[in-house]
């Protein structure tokens, strides 16, 4: 446990170090705060827009951070030799992908949280009173990037970081095209075509299952077996992805 | 005595390209590294110094052969416990700070009680005022020192150090061979390599030749360059270039 949080820690801090994430933080703060004087524009709709635009921003901060930081994770540990110091240690392999996706994961819920806490302040200025039902957002959030962070540690055990990071972004869309995808197999479809898109439907990781923005923005009910699925799904699928990480990983020799 | 780091006929090759020959770097490795001893393992660029570093330390698996540490085979991790190791050219997390650094490894390397640990090893490698600068503001030879200290945090009993000594100033060479002396004092058994052939002639007790992947030789320095006889003693640069320029079929121990 100590060693996989030693890692984690380590990537933590090389996250929270990083320029870039500085440069998105302030860039996103910068569009939260914007969403507070769009409402004029927003025809009597400004409390809805507020909260959507906010967990939309937020959300694409977590999503931004995790592909330009976890891209490169692996990779240019291998590149900059960085790694052979750390291999040398009595580290299983399982343990340095554990240590990286956590470390990873952490970051994120940080800039998730401290994200949220903004909104709400823009909230309670707008609406005279803060909206806490959006904070449960998060945890579905979360479940995304987590998944998002095990598909990009995988890229990055074995391709550079912008084949990672075009990996991930191409993962993404068509991950939350996924309902989509699957109506056009079902009703459009013929053939190859067809085949290709059911391929890529169950294949790729199903996003749209962590999607829950539209109901949190407008306080539609949520299931207990919808939640449950989103939560299995997520957790599967991340464990699934850091355990193929591994096995690729665990044949890496470092020349 | 039993050997505390043993390869028995290690071969490794690799392969650029999938379409490519495969390229023999190690071509059947056979050491004996015995506790308490500094070997040198010597030769020039290209001829497996690195790979062979590499697989003692897990880096690299062997194509074929045996690498043993206390008995135990590298492929278990536990034996990396007892293990020190410093890269050539290192590079480390330049994120971190000196301090945090050890930090990270001496978690890495199991030890829960570092705080002492890592303040008598930045003392030890006179980097106790840069402890809380960043990593990437370290100079070449702070780098090799802070290096150093993380291959010692876990008291290995086994020091394992490629090139030690390249790209230090003279006063750096002799604090690093000084640091090697005092461990060896201490018991801890040191394989390094280098290219710096008079400081391996101070310090080690027992050096390895190795050429094209081969060991040339293995013995003592006393043996190979018959110190104690008035005749024929010659430097260990001298002797090196003879046995390099006249490279023989088979290795030979002495």
């Amino acid at each position: 446990m100590y060693r996989i949080w030693a890692i984690a820690e380590n990537t933590l801090k090389e996250g929270l170090r990083q320029k870039v994430l500085l440069i998105l933080v302030v860039f996103s703060v910068i569009l939260l705060i914007a969403s507070f004087f769009m409402t004029p524009f927003a025809l009597g709709e400004s409390v809805k827009l507020i909260r959507d635009f906010g967990l939309g921003i937020s959300s694409l901060l977590g999503v931004l951070t995790v592909i330009i930081i976890g891209s490169a994770l692996i990779y240019k540990d291998i590149e900059r030799r960085t790694i052979y110091t750390v291999v040398a240690r009595p580290v299983r392999r399982l343990e340095i992908i554990i240590g990286k996706f956590l470390g990873l994961v952490i970051l994120i819920i940080l800039l998730q949280l401290g994200m949220a806490i903004i909104q709400q302040i823009i909230i309670f200025i707008n609406e005279g009173r803060p909206a806490l039902s959006l904070l449960a957002n998060i945890p579905f959030e979360l479940l995304e990037i987590m998944v998002l962070s095990g598909i990009l540690l995988l890229f990055s055990s074995f391709s550079t970081p912008a084949l990672s990071s075009i990996g991930a972004v191409i993962v993404f869309v068509i991950g939350h095209a996924a309902p989509d995808i699957k109506l056009f197999a079902e009703q459009t479809a013929t053939g190859f075509i067809k085949y290709l898109s059911l391929l890529f439907y169950y294949l790729l990781p199903n996003l749209e299952n962590f999607n829950y923005r539209l109901e949190f923005v407008h306080n539609l009910p949520l299931h207990a077996d919808q939640i449950l699925f989103s939560i299995c799904y997520g957790l599967i699928y991340t464990v699934f992805l850091l355990y193929v990480t591994t096995i690729v990983f665990e044949r890496r020799e470092f020349k | 005595m039993e050997p505390i780091l043993k390869l028995e006929n290690v071969h490794k090759s690799f392969q650029a390209h999938f379409w490519t020959k495969k390229k023999k770097i190690l071509k059947g490795i056979s050491l004996e590294i015995y506790p308490g001893e500094i070997f040198g393992f010597l030769g020039p660029n290209g001829a497996g110094k690195t790979t062979t570093i590499k697989i003692i330390t897990g880096l690299l698996r062997p194509d074929t052969g045996a690498v043993t540490v206390m008995g135990s085979s590298i492929e278990s991790i536990d034996v990396r416990q007892n293990m020190g190791f410093l890269p050539e050219s290192p590079y480390f997390y330049d994120h971190l700070t000196g301090y945090e650094f050890l930090k990270n490894h001496a978690l890495l390397a199991n030890c829960r009680d570092y705080k002492d640990k890592i303040i008598t090893l930045l003392l030890k490698v006179g980097l106790s005022k840069s402890r809380d600068v960043a990593l990437r503001k370290y100079s070449r030879g702070m780098l090799q020192r802070i290096g150093i200290a993380q291959a010692l945090i876990s008291d290995p009993k086994l020091l394992v150090l490629d090139e030690p000594l390249t790209g230090l100033d003279p006063i750096g060479r002799k604090e690093v061979k000084d640091i090697i002396l005092e461990q060896k004092n201490k018991g801890t058994t040191i394989f390094f390599s280098s290219h710096i052939l008079p400081d391996a002639e101070a310090v080690c007790d027992r050096i390895g030749i190795i050429i094209e992947g081969e060991i040339l030789k293995i013995g003592s320095l006393d043996k190979l360059l018959k110190r104690g006889t008035k005749t024929d003693e010659i430097s260990l640069e001298e002797w090196f270039m003879q046995q390099v320029q006249s490279k023989p079929k088979e290795a030979t121990n002495v």
